[in-house]
């Protein structure tokens, strides 16, 4: 890579160098543990395995791929998937840009509201899952406060039991687990954004709003486009609650999110071939929608200068 | 409302008045609203454990729920200490869950700085890739990884051990993605600075990037501490000894189907909270003070 | 200095200590976790090491729930432990897939095979034997039968002692009159099914009336549709569209039934649940306000069967060296021995015909409820592709009580599915 001037050439080469530098102990970690199991999964998506035979894989080509693609459960795997990430992702990256904004703006009460929004996450998974389940069930909390609002006593509104309230309950479990996340992340950014460059706008006359949207949220492009494509990653692989609701009895049709159904092709039926397609199907979407989102926050070089 | 200017912005010392906005009743009434009703929502199901703690098992399962514990009972606190074996294991469990969830946090917190410090500030050819590559790693369920990554755990002989534990999340990948969103904003100038006094790279970063990135490093530190907490599938796969049990598998023994005492498991999950709790609010300085550094830095 | 060259010769001694080779045999055992049992195996452990000191046994816990998958990921990755137990529907792969070792009737303690067949109540040992040769020993049988509570019968004017519902047309019934409600909620059920288990519980129902999942060449499924529409067709006038008398989103009868807080007045269980009453709510179970009466039939049934039993079983793994297999089951059989400490510390009832005729057995509560129904019963259907039967039940049993489908529809689409995994081989 030779460069043009000399002097440019040197400093560059060395960057880069730098560059190579600070990344590659990451980089070897991530090529054992990371690269090399999924590398094992792909490879094993051409091949026919199951997990407690003592033969060896059946090379099948793309027979997995091909069953997933004729398969009704495969492409209802996909609709799941996707109502509950399209509801989920733009409730966590909408609700908690504008926590983050409202709990930075009244300092005195911030650190209470972020431990409160922050507080769900200190409750252990396993615990919480089953909290929930008392809530959804008939004679729980969840019928009893919207009972409660809608002045509609005695009525029983399915939350485990209705396709369509299932799907809301498993979003309004997730959401609840992980909007604090968001919430800090989003506080983190808030904050980097040096309060000089707010007072400036003021001084300038500017509203709270032309504030947010002329300084703030440019400058908070790279803290967003994070939470984007985090957030849909983490929808994208959202497993346990899906989980436990089917193992508590609930139907498994609406909520078969790809991730369940790569567990219970593996664990449940022993094949490990056709799940480790189904994980790079899912890998395949993941990757596709983030690189859509990187493309469309094509203006990462943001800084105040 | 006079329309802002580019120039104003860059010259942000101009004007001698306070700012001061004013704000009408009507915000402050929805932000208020709708901060308390989020408030209700995500800490309803807390408020439900911590009572459901001080209850006997019968009361808990009760419906409607009695809210006011109808006396503290204490015995579910010590019961989930003493376990239902006696043997206090809990307390070694919750040692376990610390050291591991604390080495993995200090490592990840300096290996995804360094990393993300690489990606934002040094453009090299390539370093997209690299990104994309580190940021795909993400994107692959443990399920589809979890035999493999067994295996390699087994062969080097780390199974029912920490470092099996910490070995292979000694950094994640969001840790990775968020320390370069992060220092992509942060200013080159005072890199620039920095390296016309002489200092190298490595200087660099301990003295300019570190101490200035508290905000985001706080913020993954508490984020992956969390996630290691809360990890249940790998410490149940790689543990099989009782005292090297981390606590997620200590309360879903609890829950197991045959023995179930929910007032005892509640016990449990907040005992198992405390370690967060503190974390929390040992690191909340920095979200806040964060800009307050930024700022005077700066200045 | 004296402390120096004490310290000098520990570290010696320590040195010599490890470099010593270590003979003897080392046995991984891996079991779910059950305080009780865990308490006696711990001593039958202490025993046998100290009667043959070149064994040690490893014994490890997993939770109920997860001991399957850490199972399964172990032997995929060859590394599975020398002995285990899981539930017979999750064992029962390991048999087809030749991963588990066949029963050492020498080192078990009997003259032959034959022997060990001798020893355990008639067919209770087929679910393990494939090819001729045994592959496992039990650790419990179980079969359920209805709990109730005494208190709410008499609530509404029945008496527990006689007016219990003997047949599923009376479970209808006297759950009406036992049911609170609050509009459409449920306040206090009075008998609810064990939801997701159908290969255990609804099976039998199905079978009852004459009809089968299975055809006798296990070639096609789901034989004698009349069968299968009527149970359908209960289970939809069961559920919320029907009676409402209850439902598979309510916490499950069983967990509710010991805290006697007026939820569930029926529940479906197994002999473990009188330790468990027990262990939750001393009170009640002192009270002795609650019985147990045997499985429903049908009025129209024409075979009297009920529930189906299943168990654990405890099994080698078949990767072992042959000197740790030949251990194994000599441990295993002495552990198997204290059959009267298993049912009396644990509740866990071994299918043996020494245990089943002795003096603690016979004198346990209710046993003989237990064991008449488990006469008339059958092991649970075993098939490789169970797990995926047992979920296309539920899904046609949930389609009709649930979303609302005619028992015709979810026949149809549990048939066709059915068939198409048989098909898949």
């Amino acid at each position: 890579m030779k460069r043009h001037s000399r002097q440019g050439g040197g400093i560059e080469r060395q960057k880069a160098r730098w560059g190579w530098g600070f990344v590659l102990p990451a980089l070897v970690f991530f090529g054992l543990f990371s690269f090399y199991p999924i590398f094992n999964a792909l490879y094993m998506s051409f091949f026919k395995k199951n997990l407690l035979s003592l033969a060896p894989p059946q090379f099948i080509g793309i027979g997995n791929y091909a069953f997933l693609f004729r398969s009704p459960e495969f492409w209802n795997s996909l609709k799941a998937s996707a109502i509950f990430t399209a509801c989920t992702f733009s409730l966590l990256v909408g609700v908690s840009l504008l926590l983050a904004v409202f709990i930075v703006s009244r300092k005195h009460i911030q650190k209470l509201m972020q431990m409160a929004f922050f507080s769900p996450a200190v409750v252990s998974s396993v615990v919480a899952a089953s909290v929930w389940l008392l809530i959804f069930d008939p004679r729980g909390l969840g019928n009893q406060v919207v009972n409660a609002i809608l002045q509609t006593p005695g009525v029983d509104h399915r939350w485990l039991a209705s396709a369509t309230m299932l799907r809301l309950s498993t979003v309004l479990v997730y959401f609840w687990k992980y909007v604090g996340y968001f919430t800090i992340i989003y506080i983190a950014g808030l904050s980097s954004i040096p309060r000089t460059l707010h007072e400036a706008a003021r001084i300038d006359g500017a509203s709270s709003w032309q504030d947010f949207w002329y300084v703030t949220f440019p400058l908070l492009k790279p803290t967003t486009l994070l939470v984007s494509v985090v957030s849909m990653i983490q929808c994208l692989r959202t497993f346990s609650t899906q989980y436990v609701f089917t193992q508590a009895g609930a139907p498994r049709g609406p909520i078969d999110v790809i991730t369940l159904s790569i567990y219970n092709t593996a664990i449940r039926d022993h094949q490990i071939g056709r799940a480790s397609a189904l994980s790079i199907i899912l890998f395949g979407i993941m990757l596709l929608l983030s690189w859509g989102q990187f493309r469309i926050s094509r203006s990462e070089d943001v800084s105040y200068l | 409302m006079s329309v802002i200017s580019r120039s104003s912005l860059q010259n942000p010392g101009s004007g001698g008045r306070l700012p001061v906005a004013p704000r009408s009743h009507l915000t402050t009434v929805v932000i208020w609203a709708v901060l308390g009703g989020m408030a209700l929502y995500v800490l309803a199901p807390l408020v439900f454990m911590l009572t459901a703690s001080f209850m006997p098992a019968k009361d808990v399962m009760r419906m409607p729920y009695p809210w006011i514990p109808r006396g503290l009972h204490w015995q579910n606190f010590w019961q989930a200490i003493r376990g239902n074996d006696g043997s206090f294991v809990y307390v070694r469990n919750i040692l376990n869950s610390i050291i591991v969830a604390t080495a993995i946090t200090v490592s990840t917190v300096l290996l995804a700085t360094l990393t993300g410090y690489g990606l934002a500030k040094f453009p090299f050819k390539g370093s997209k890739a690299v990104l994309l590559f580190i940021v795909a790693t993400m994107m692959v369920p443990f399920q589809a990884v979890m035999i493999p990554l067994y295996m390699i755990v087994t062969n080097m002989g780390l199974q029912d051990s920490y470092g099996g534990l910490i070995l292979p999340f000694l950094v994640n990948a969001f840790g990775v993605f968020l320390m370069r969103q992060y220092l992509l904003t942060f200013p080159d100038e005072m890199l620039d600075a920095a390296r016309i006094d002489g200092a190298g790279e490595l200087q660099i970063f301990w003295r300019v990037i570190v101490p200035n990135s508290w905000p985001a490093m706080a913020t993954l530190a508490i984020l992956t501490f969390r996630s290691q907490w809360d990890n249940l599938i790998w410490p149940l796969l790689v543990v099989q000894r009782e005292e090297m049990k981390t606590i997620p598998l200590y309360i879903t023994r609890f829950a197991s189907e045959k023995y179930t005492d929910e007032g005892a498991m509640m016990a449990a999950a907040v005992i198992a909270s405390f370690p967060m709790i503190v974390l929390f609010i040992a690191l909340a300085k920095y979200f806040v003070g964060g800009a307050k550094l930024f700022a005077a830095r700066k200045g | 200095m004296g402390r120096l060259r004490l310290g000098c010769l520990c570290v010696l001694g320590l040195v010599v200590a490890l470099a010593v080779p270590t003979f003897g045999v080392e046995l991984v055992f891996w079991t779910h976790e059950d305080p009780n049992r865990t308490a006696i195996e711990e001593q039958y452990i202490a025993e046998f090491e100290s009667m043959y000191p070149d064994v040690t046994i490893r014994r490890v816990t997993y939770p109920s729930a997860e001991i399957a998958q850490v199972i399964l990921t172990a032997f995929a990755a060859r590394r599975g432990p020398d002995i285990f137990n899981m539930e017979t529907e999750d064992e029962y792969p390991y048999i087809v897939n030749r991963r588990v070792a066949p029963v050492d009737p020498a080192a078990a303690g009997y003259a032959d095979l034959q022997a060990i067949y001798d020893d355990y109540l008639a067919g209770t040992l087929d679910a393990v034997t494939a090819d001729g040769k045994l592959y496992g020993l039990p650790l419990e049988l179980t079969n359920w039968c209805i709990y109730l509570n005494k208190k709410y019968f008499r609530e509404v004017g029945l008496d527990p002692e006689t007016d219990y519902p003997k047949t599923w047309e009376e479970m209808v019934s006297v759950s009406e009159k036992l049911a609170i409600r609050d509009g459409e909620i449920l306040q206090r059920r009075g008998f609810d099914f064990r939801y997701p288990y159908y290969l255990v519980s609804l099976l039998p129902m199905v079978e009852q009336l004459g009809g089968s999942f299975l055809s006798e060449d296990g070639k096609t499924a789901i034989i004698n549709d009349a069968a299968w529409l009527e149970v359908l067709t209960y289970m939809q006038e069961w559920g919320p569209n029907g009676n409402n008398l209850g439902s598979p989103t309510y916490t499950n009868a069983r967990k509710l039934f010991n805290k006697d807080n007026n939820d569930v007045a029926m529940c479906l269980s197994g002999l473990y649940q009188i330790g468990r009453i027990r262990a939750d709510n001393q009170e009640f179970y002192d009270s002795g306000e609650w019985m147990v009466v045997p499985f429903p039939v049908f009025e129209d049934a024409v075979n009297d069967y009920r529930c189906n039993y299943y168990g654990h079983y405890y099994m080698v793994n078949a990767e072992s060296s042959s000197e740790n297999q030949e251990w194994a089951w000599k441990f295993i059989a002495f552990m198997l021995s204290h059959s009267e400490e298993y049912l009396v510390e644990c509740g866990l009832v071994q299918p043996k015909n020494s245990l089943l005729a002795s003096e603690a057995y016979l004198s346990f509560p209710y046993s003989d409820v237990f064991a008449t129904d488990m006469a008339k019963s059958k092991m649970v259907m075993l098939h490789e592709a169970n797990p995926r039967f047992d979920e296309l039940l539920k899904e046609a049993v949930e389609s009709v009580m649930l979303t609302g489908l005619t028992p015709q529809q979810a026949l149809d689409t549990l048939r066709r599915k059915a068939n198409e995994i048989l098909q898949e081989g």
